[in-house]
């Protein structure tokens, strides 16, 4: 039986809860495994987002627990939180979100850098990412030197370099063409065959969509439907 | 890493940096041609005063300023002598007797300052001859006459080569009375000295006072001024504290510290005023990198860069910034600093006059003083770290969601 990486129980998010409180996320369960590649869909408003961020940490539920691996993050101190980011979770933002001052290489050895890890150490699997999203050859260039595809590919390889258990990925074909998209897709469906790791999209992208094994469709803040698939 | 990134954020926007990085530039380079031009102008004022008159520390014999009687002389010792002058910072000593007495005249009579010097030691120092503004000056310990002040002698109505006859109180109660021809009137700026002042040499003054080999005080002059509160504490151990007092000059005239001290603080807040403005450019931009970065800063959070660690990348950044205008500010300041130590400001006209009148020399001298750079360098420091601390709280208050979502 696979291990449970992702346990939200009954997430709820309610902004503006004093004013006019709007209800984005109401009473969410949801159970993920160990190497699931799930797509989380459903209409612009409908929470996709506001859920993601919840299971990454990044932001807190109103009611609510989420647990990642066993540890439930809803509980830990906002320091501790950003250190289990660090070690546990990989994001890829819509808008590629690199820094813009440092080269592929740099992008993807600051988290690396961030953990510690020595130089030697660091530098070869820096490039062995980079190898693995096929940008061997553009180590150097900076993120405005490198197409929006390849950005994305790159913010991929960052994801991947704390070598976490799950990574998040909030609309990650949005800002692509078809070629970059599918290419993205490839790249992130091989990671999850080889390495085994969790992938978590929210998309409206259908290219995604079939790609994926598992689809949950939030509709107004609640699961209308989680149904697993064969990928196309 | 964390190093780099701040140096290459801080070129994300080039013209930026430039004209933040320019106006610390230009408040340094002010403030250290400011403070160099009066610290070299009260180095230059204090200088003068003091080898006129009390020189930049005196030994007494201990107890002789609180009574400054000619009881309270001490003999001249040879072996004090050595022990002053073996300090590298003592560049000449100048014994001195110091004592008051009537000065007369004809019908005329004045109490007056009679200062027993050894004139070819004093010329030395403070170029009295070149003073004398009719007559000649002393030309050796042994010289039966006196130079008078001007301004003395026209009360007395006294011309060279007429006979002053001093009278006063000699060693143990003695009488010391005794005439000197008048060899040449010298002109001071210090008004009360002008007014007051009979030097004679110093063995006259001895023999006159029946104090043979007895002196009020020995004057010491330094190298540097900012030497004095080293040397005093090291002469305090090294002479006879039971027999000696050291005094600096800041004791024996607190009138003109305090005119310096007082003068200074003008000037110390006309340059808080500079920092102030340039504080609102600096942090200006800061602000501006934080707001402008928000997204991007959330970001770095949420893949696991502690905000603390993005505070002080934003703390490195705005110290880069100043220490860049800084350090330019300072060679600037250096350049500008070294052309006027080899070429002196020479005052002309009425405000040489002024000067010359007050007895200091008519030349703006700049200090290079280390203190004056390091001193500028440290505010910056301090600032541009200060300035950082509410970018960094605003750092600190970031939520990653609404960050990314800006």
């Amino acid at each position: 039986m696979a291990k449970t990486i992702i346990d939200a129980h009954n997430v709820s998010k309610t902004f503006n809860p004093k004013t006019i409180p709007v209800h984005a996320v109401q009473d969410v369960h949801v159970h993920i495994e160990e190497g699931e590649f799930v797509a989380l869909v459903g209409p612009s408003g409908s929470g996709k987002s506001t859920l993601l961020n919840m299971m990454g940490g990044l932001d807190e539920p109103t009611e609510g627990t989420v647990f990642i691996d066993g540890v439930e993050i809803t509980k830990l101190s906002e320091n501790k939180l950003i250190d289990f980011r660090l070690h546990n979770i990989g994001f890829v933002f819509q808008s590629f979100n690199l820094i813009p001052v440092l080269t592929a290489k740099e992008n993807v050895g600051f988290v690396l850098q961030l953990q510690n890890m020595p130089k030697t150490e660091r530098e070869k699997r820096v490039l062995a990412l980079l190898e693995e999203v096929g940008l061997k050859d553009k180590i150097n260039s900076r993120p405005g030197e490198l197409s929006g595809g390849q950005q994305q590919r790159v913010a991929v390889a960052r994801a991947l370099a704390s070598k976490p258990k799950i990574i998040l990925a909030d609309e990650p074909t949005a800002n692509l063409d078809s070629k970059s998209a599918a290419n993205l897709l490839d790249i992130m469906a091989k990671l999850n065959k080889e390495e085994k790791i969790t992938f978590l999209f929210s998309t409206h992208d259908q290219r995604v969509i079939r790609k994926a094994r598992r689809v949950i469709t939030l509709v107004d803040g609640k699961i209308e439907s989680d149904v697993e698939q064969t990928p196309s | 890493m964390l190093l780099k990134l701040a140096w290459l954020n801080i070129w994300r926007n080039k013209r930026r940096t430039i004209i933040t990085a320019t106006s610390v530039f230009f408040a340094v380079l002010l403030a250290i041609v400011f403070r160099s031009l009066t610290d070299g102008v009260y180095d230059n004022m204090i200088h003068n005063v003091v080898s006129y008159s009390s020189g930049y520390l005196q030994i007494h014999k201990k107890g002789y300023w609180d009574e400054q009687s000619i009881d309270n002389t001490f003999e001249e010792d040879d072996k004090l002598h050595q022990e002053l002058l073996k300090n590298p910072e003592v560049t000449h000593i100048m014994p001195r007797l110091q004592t008051f007495a009537l000065a007369s005249w004809a019908d005329k009579t004045k109490g007056v300052l009679v200062l027993g010097i050894d004139p070819i030691k004093e010329r030395e120092v403070n170029n009295l001859h070149e003073k004398i503004v009719d007559g000649e000056y002393i030309e050796s310990v042994n010289d039966n006459a006196v130079v008078l002040g001007e301004g003395l002698a026209s009360q007395l109505k006294l011309k060279v080569n007429d006979t002053l006859v001093l009278l006063g109180q000699g060693y143990h109660a003695s009488s010391a009375a005794a005439k000197f021809r008048v060899k040449g009137l010298i002109k001071l700026g210090a008004l009360e000295l002008n007014n007051n002042v009979v030097y004679m040499p110093i063995q006259q003054s001895q023999y006159m006072h029946g104090a043979e080999n007895r002196l009020t005080s020995v004057s010491v002059m330094l190298d540097k001024a900012t030497n004095l509160k080293k040397l005093k504490h090291s002469l305090q151990g090294s002479i006879a504290s039971e027999a000696y007092e050291v005094m600096s000059w800041k004791e024996m005239m607190p009138e003109m510290d305090q005119f310096i001290e007082a003068d200074s603080t003008g000037h110390y807040i006309i340059i808080g005023i500079l920092y102030f403005i340039i504080s609102f450019g600096l942090f200006g931009t800061l602000l501006m990198m934080v707001f402008e970065r928000k997204h991007e800063l959330g970001i770095l959070i949420a893949i696991g860069m502690k905000k603390r660690l993005l505070a002080f990348v934003l703390l490195l950044e705005s110290i880069m910034i100043s220490l860049l205008g800084c350090f330019t500010g300072i060679i600037g300041g250096m350049l500008v600093v070294k052309w006027f130590t080899v070429y002196p400001i020479h005052l002309t006209g009425d405000l040489k006059e002024v000067y010359e009148d007050y007895g200091i020399e008519s030349i703006i001298y700049f200090s290079s003083h280390e203190k004056i750079f390091i001193t500028q360098t440290l505010i910056v420091l301090i600032l541009s770290t200060l300035l950082a601390f509410y970018p960094g709280y605003k750092v600190m208050k970031l939520k990653p969601v609404e960050a990314i979502n800006s």
